[in-house]
């Protein structure tokens, strides 16, 4: 084995058995934000054989304070972040493979990329999503470990199939996602406190030392200087439908999903048009530009200006609507432009 | 006596870190019931823990126990 991950298979829990099957592991990522950010580096750097990374934003300014993976350049460019990961985690290790996908993580996009995958590290930034990933671990037996965090609060939990309750065991339904967004800011040592949880536990599943794999959810504040843990294991609900005995994984269904929403504290909407499509951008921006719109770009994203809000359009069709936080005004303002 | 405990956005709702009351006889379903009474909190999808171990909605407190109501949070 080369020096490169000397140090990690000294370390005798990991050992040279454990780095090599951590160097035989896919590991897929949702989200390439703060968390996302963070655990794809460890990742790539522990040697992981492949990475898969999916997100549907781009990079901004604001970003930078915590989204390690990013520089400057990203956010003039309006890079989406999937592709600014790429790079970066290319440039850190280039004996990882690494696959990014700009997009959305939709139950049948995730059901496609769990194929041949051992680990998925929850970096996304809603509940939606979450509770799809933890269908699909359940319907694929493949583990995956909750990570999330705002202001300086942080909490983490690990799920793995047939030993641990999983998160629709817990939460029994969606929370209420006002609940995060209003609380003000984050800060990047929360982030990395919650990364360090994750990678961790990644880091035991890949080696499968399955023994040492923590069975109980963590939270924290770092600036309250408040530590708890909470065992999970009573939680375990055999009536439940993403794990028990007549499990229907309900978040799986195109029924429960949305075709719109809020983003988390951004005045952002969401629209995604029910059929994944293939957008001809140049067709677009000269008809925009014909009827007087500001539209900017790259080869992934439109950006168009109208007068409160700025509309951002990706390949498969699916919309940013910045400055509003109104469904219906968002859905009239795709349409307006989309037809 | 017991000890209810509050993390994120309630600790800075009910301006403490934790309260001292006797709760014991109540379920958690009850006690969170009066704690959205007392304080505005809401607690419908807030995860409750006693003694550092995952609590349901019809558990029963016991006297001494130490309750802590943990919020799932969202942001990534």
């Amino acid at each position: 084995m080369s020096e490169r991950y000397s140090r990690q298979a000294l370390f005798p829990p990991i050992g040279k058995v454990g780095q090599e099957k951590i160097r035989s592991k896919h590991v897929l990522i949702v989200g390439a934000g703060a968390l996302g950010s963070g655990n794809a580096e460890l990742m790539a750097r522990s040697g992981a054989a492949k990475l898969t990374i999916i997100d549907r934003d781009y990079v901004e300014e604001s970003n930078l304070q915590r989204q390690q993976l990013f520089a400057e350049s990203d956010a003039l460019d309006k890079m989406p972040k999937a592709a600014a990961a790429e790079k970066r985690l290319k440039q850190i290790n280039s004996e990882v493979e690494i696959r990014s996908i700009i997009g959305d993580a939709t139950p049948e996009k995730l059901e496609e990329l769990a194929e041949g995958v051992d680990l998925i590290l929850d970096s996304t930034d809603n509940f939606e999503t979450r509770m799809t990933i933890n269908d699909i671990s359940q319907k694929f037996n493949i583990p995956w470990i909750y990570g999330a965090c705002v202001g300086s609060f942080g909490m983490s939990m690990t799920i793995i199939p047939g030993k641990t309750p999983c998160m629709n065991c817990l939460l029994k339904k969606i929370p209420i996602q006002g609940m995060t967004c209003d609380t003000g800011g984050i800060i990047a040592p929360a982030v990395q406190m919650v990364v360090a949880h994750q990678a961790a536990e990644a880091l035991k599943i890949l080696a499968e030392d399955w023994e040492a794999v923590r069975t109980a959810m963590v939270s924290f504040d770092l600036w309250r200087n408040q530590y708890t843990s909470m065992k999970v294991s009573k939680a375990k609900d055999e009536g439940c439908l993403s794990c028990g005995t007549e499990r229907t994984y309900p978040y799986l269904q195109p029924e429960n999903m949305m075709k719109s929403t809020v983003l988390c504290g951004r005045d952002t909407v969401q629209i995604r048009p029910p059929k994944e499509q293939e957008i001809e951008f140049a067709e677009i921006a000269r008809q925009l530009k014909a009827l007087g719109y500001q539209v900017k770009g790259n080869p992934y994203l439109l950006s168009i200006e109208m007068e409160e809000q700025r509309l951002v359009l990706f390949k498969d069709g699916r919309a940013l609507i910045h400055g509003t936080k109104d469904l219906a005004q968002a859905k009239s303002i795709y349409q307006r432009i989309m037809g | 006596m017991n000890k209810i405990m509050f993390f994120a956005h309630l600790r800075d709702r009910v301006g403490e870190e934790s309260l001292t009351k006797d709760v014991s006889g109540k379920t958690i379903s009850e006690l969170k019931q009066m704690l959205e009474e007392n304080y505005g909190l809401k607690l419908d999808s807030v995860m409750a823990a006693v003694n550092e171990e995952f609590a349901s909605d019809d558990e029963v407190i016991q006297a001494g126990d130490t309750i802590a109501f943990i919020p799932p949070v969202s942001g990534g």
